[in-house]
């Protein structure tokens, strides 16, 4: 930390694309875990996501949800699949949740809620997606596991997510850095 | 670390998400049965509480179908060997009557008498 102050991280755009190499690497972690079902995941990729909500702006941060997607659909060889329209619905719809959450929420709220509220929403998209695609009104039978899931694998990744954001010096001077010059750097993706 | 206050309010809202989608996934939905007929026309759904009598165009001939007292039988086919006749009655979801050469075929669905005995024997 005592050169901290003299090291740059670059701009918005530098972040999300370390964040979102770090998003390639926990796919290719996360798929080597065998699932007990097809579409049920730990989701620790969602890890630099999580970390990103405090960091970036809407428009990158979006990006790095896309990646993400982009990322764990080439590792997991689904890209041309319909189960990256799965990964592609959920990843969107929990990044918007987590971004909300964490914007709202303030000081209120910490990295296991906003974990938890991604998590659930995003296995709660993809059941209902299911609903439609693949299984139907058999759907509601998956659910309980699929929210469950959720919730545990929010609330340890969350945790972790809090653990890192307070240890981490990088974490530290990426968001003192990103928050003292929000004008500074390419905003637009 | 320590949890703060909407963090609480975050899994709460989870674990009620997981118990509502719990009783909808487990709790035996009443929904009355219903009896789906198959036929080279179409398909058609009729609860199997209201007494009716049908005619469906197969492709022999019209098979004539009756609902009555919760179950559900064919009466008069124009197949050669009718075995569908001979099916008798059914009345739980699950069960079938097909005639294979009119190609009609008659389910039961929905829930009900779940984990009921087929069969008894002594």
């Amino acid at each position: 930390m005592r050169e901290a102050s003299e090291r740059r991280l670059g701009d918005k755009a530098d972040v999300t694309a370390l964040l979102g190499a770090f998003c390639f690497f926990l796919s290719a972690i996360e798929y080597m875990v065998p699932k007990p079902l097809p579409f049920m995941r730990l989701g620790i990729a969602n890890l630099p996501i999580l970390l990103a909500a405090d960091l970036l702006p809407l428009p990158w941060f979006l990006v790095l949800a896309l990646v993400k997607v982009v990322g764990m659909s080439v590792i997991s060889g689904s890209l041309f699949s319909y189960i990256a329209l799965f990964s592609l619905a959920g990843t969107l719809v929990a990044a918007l949740v987590m971004w909300a959450a964490r914007r709202a929420g303030g000081r209120l709220i910490s990295a296991v809620g906003v974990s938890v509220l991604g998590a659930v929403s995003s296995n709660a998209v993809q059941v209902l997606l299911a609903r439609v695609v693949v299984f139907g009104e058999a759907a509601r039978l998956i659910a309980p596991a699929f929210l469950a899931m959720g919730l545990v694998t929010g609330t340890l990744l969350g945790l972790f997510a809090e653990a890192f954001a307070a240890k981490s010096s990088w974490y530290a001077l990426a968001s003192s850095q990103l928050a003292a010059r929000p004008g500074e750097g390419r905003d637009e993706p | 670390m320590r949890l703060r206050p909407l963090d609480f309010v975050a899994l709460l809202a989870a674990a009620a998400a997981v118990a509502m989608a719990c009783v909808s996934a487990y709790s035996p939905k009443g929904g009355e049965p219903f009896v789906v007929v198959t036929a080279p026309g179409g398909e058609w759904i009729y609860p199997l509480g209201e007494d009716r009598e049908l005619e469906i165009e197969g492709s022999l001939g019209a098979t004539r179908i009756c609902i009555s007292g919760g179950s559900v039988r064919i009466e008069s086919s124009p197949c050669p060997n009718q075995t569908c006749v001979a099916a008798g009655a059914v009345s739980v979801p699950g069960q079938w009557l097909a005639c294979l050469p009119n190609e009609v075929f008659v389910r039961i669905e929905g829930r009900g008498a779940e984990g009921g005995v087929d069969a008894g024997s002594f």
